[in-house]
């Protein structure tokens, strides 16, 4: 035992001497959440909580155009700026002058064309129904509202604003369909209960997250950058560990320790053992920031998972495959250059297949097939599970049993690369 | 010191993909107190030949045989016993040389005040207990090499092979290392070296084999050699039977 501890001892020096290593290891993931977690929880912010800049121009002068833009107000969803100064020349350019992300143009007419499609349908509906049909033949004109948004806008949020545009406009061209009829048929109670009954019928949509358990996070930007980003950072000490193995296979200390009375396996596994450690400092630091310091940040606070022996589990296990990783690295590199570039370089190819940075489920499906083989890409599943989905063990179960494959794999091909150097 | 000696019969070697041996049926004894000079023009076989009789590489044929007093005995047992040097600065320069010890005289299987009484006594004879606790990787060339003796001396070993000791060395550190080979060899250390230094190597063995293409093609008692040959120093005698033509 005492010469595993004086390994041990000797590994943790060996890191703490390579500053630019615990630079990477525990400074960039500290910044990486939190840099990222603001900058998506502003755009998270931008599409579920602030509400939405629209320039508007209303050149129509009749009333309904008035009920659109009211109905508008009212919902709370939108942040509304009416000016009937513009043209239709001038608005996109004002738009663009004053950072409005939307804009409604409605065109002269607009009310007008309404009531005279609800007039048709009313007289068909009279027609169909066998009644007589005292309104004359109304001509309805090809007329349009024009949405316009920022380029950078994506097609989902623009898709979101026309939905809740058309639905303000269905209110309104029923409750004009409801008066027309209501006029056709000479009935003198107002047609407003008859709108009201209609609207109470209307059946509500529940919003219920599906996690399979009674644990009920409501996703954010936390959510998914703390895990993911430390990760990341977890699996990039393959620049450190892999530079430490190529280092010394190269310069002569594994084939001077191949002459002593110790078995390589315990060189290995002190070297194992303090980045496990490093590895699970990388997890404790980051997570517990993400606990503290968020909420003061105006960030959500991170919610740890009810499942803490899941939990350990899976930091531990991804921890090991960070450390496998970075071994398998460090025993096929030829160079310390060809150590850092290519760890680097495969680190970030799988964090991106992986859904690091953007979720995997959002991707192509080969994408999706790719990210599979990322290991990336199985620690987040576990923490998702963990975080987002209840952390049921048979949800975990299969993800920690990828991940100790994933090890032995990582593993067995060291022993192979390094027994083929007459190393072990 | 305990009794070992060596010896090899037909000892061949191999490497995978290549045709040639890179040793071929070496035949050597050497015994407790030599200090034995393997030498030879580059390629010749010498490092591949130490690294078989210190246990990083294994025969492709032949046998390889330790002796404890006149008893053969297996290469585990006397692992602990055995020191190497090899050419390059193998250990870690981001440590001390006091750290170095450390780690590797708990490798050799040396206890705590083992491994610091040790460690003191020869960084003090290396000239390198001033500097003991300071980072390697601010060591002069010199200085890097003594560090890599020491931990090869570290365990008081019965058998020390070297790889080149002296190489891109300063006199002052050359002389010291020198210095301290022989002192240990006077306390029962059989020495094994490798040089290209053959004025060096001259005043420093006792025995030599000369290798050359994988084969010995002389080998014995150093005076006898020079006798028998008639030849007066070993530079001669070298260049005797490996000839001058250039070893690219």
């Amino acid at each position: 035992m005492f010469k595993f501890w004086v390994a041990v001892k000797k590994e943790f020096s060996v890191l703490i001497f390579d500053k630019a290593g615990l630079a990477v290891m525990f400074a960039m993931p500290v910044l990486l959440v939190f840099i990222i977690t603001i900058v998506q929880d502003s755009a998270f912010k931008i599409v579920n909580e602030n509400r939405i800049s629209m320039l508007v121009l209303n050149k129509d002068k009749g009333t309904e155009s008035r009920k659109l833009i009211e109905l508008m107000n009212d919902s709370g969803l939108f942040d509304l700026k009416n000016d009937s100064s513009l043209n239709a020349v001038s608005f996109e350019k004002t738009m663009m002058e004053n950072d409005f992300l939307t804009g409604l143009y409605i065109e002269s007419g607009f009310s007008e064309n309404l009531i005279s499609k609800a007039n048709i349908i009313s007289a068909d509906m009279m027609e169909e129904l066998g009644l007589d049909n005292s309104m004359q033949d109304s001509i309805v004109k090809s007329f349009e509202l024009q949405f316009f948004h920022d380029p950078v806008l994506k097609e989902n949020y623009c898709l979101s604003v026309i939905n809740m545009i058309n639905a303000f406009l269905k209110g309104i061209e029923g409750e004009l369909l409801i008066n027309t009829l209501c006029d056709q048929l000479s009935l003198e109670e107002s047609p407003a209960k008859l709108k009201k009954a209609m609207i109470d019928n209307a059946t509500p949509v529940k919003r219920v997250l599906a996690t399979g358990s009674d644990n009920k996070v409501i996703p954010n930007s936390t959510q998914h950058n703390v895990p993911a980003w430390t990760i990341f950072a977890m699996f990039f000490m393959v620049v450190s560990l892999g530079n430490n193995i190529v280092k010394e296979r190269l310069n002569g200390a594994f084939i001077r320790l191949k002459t002593m009375p110790t078995p390589f396996f315990l060189v290995l596994s002190s070297k194992m053992f303090i980045y496990l450690l490093a590895a699970l400092s990388q997890i404790a630091l980051v997570f517990s920031l993400a606990k503290i310091t968020f909420p003061t940040l105006g960030l959500p606070a991170l919610t740890m998972p009810e499942n803490t022996l899941g939990f350990l589990m899976v930091s531990f296990v991804s921890s090991l495959a960070a450390v496998a990783y970075a071994l398998l690295v460090g025993s096929f590199a030829k160079t310390q250059e060809q150590s850092y570039g290519f760890g680097a370089i495969s680190i970030v190819i799988f964090a991106a297949i992986g859904g690091i940075w953007v979720p995997a489920f959002v991707m192509p499906d080969y994408i999706q097939f790719l990210s599979l083989l990322s290991p990336l890409n199985w620690c987040l599943q576990g923490f998702y599970v963990l975080f987002l989905k209840g952390g049921l063990w048979s949800d975990l179960i299969p993800v920690i049993s990828g991940l100790l494959s994933f090890v032995c794999v990582c593993l067995l091909l060291v022993f192979v690369k390094l027994k083929k150097e007459k190393i072990i | 010191m305990l009794n070992l000696s060596i010896k090899t019969q037909n000892l061949s070697k191999r490497y995978n993909g290549a045709d040639k041996y890179s040793l071929n049926k070496v035949n050597l004894n050497i015994t407790k107190g030599d200090i034995y000079g393997v030498l030879g023009p580059n390629g010749a076989g010498k490092t591949t030949l130490i690294s078989i009789l210190c246990g990083i590489f294994s025969a492709s044929d032949g046998n390889l045989i330790y002796y404890r007093d006149n008893l053969p005995v297996s290469f585990n047992n006397v692992q602990s016993i055995i020191g190497y040097v090899p050419q390059e600065y193998a250990f870690f320069q981001e440590l001390s040389p006091l750290q170095n010890l450390e780690y590797f005289g708990a490798m050799y299987n040396l206890d705590k005040d083992e491994i610091k009484s040790n460690a003191i006594r020869i960084l003090e004879l290396l000239g390198l207990k001033k500097v003991a606790s300071d980072r390697i990787i601010t060591f002069s060339g010199g200085m890097k090499r003594r560090v890599n003796l020491a931990i090869g001396i570290i365990h008081n070993p019965a058998v020390l092979f070297l790889d080149e000791p002296t190489v891109g060395v300063d006199v002052q550190s050359k002389v010291a290392i020198l210095r301290i080979l022989r002192e240990l060899n006077e306390k029962g250390t059989t020495i094994i070296y490798t040089s290209h230094h053959l004025s060096e190597a001259q005043n420093f063995c006792n025995s030599i084999a000369l290798l050359d293409h994988g084969n010995v093609i002389v080998d014995g008692n150093l005076d006898e050699l020079l006798s028998v040959y008639k030849t007066e120093s070993l530079k001669e005698l070298f260049i005797k039977f490996t000839g001058e033509d250039f070893r690219d």
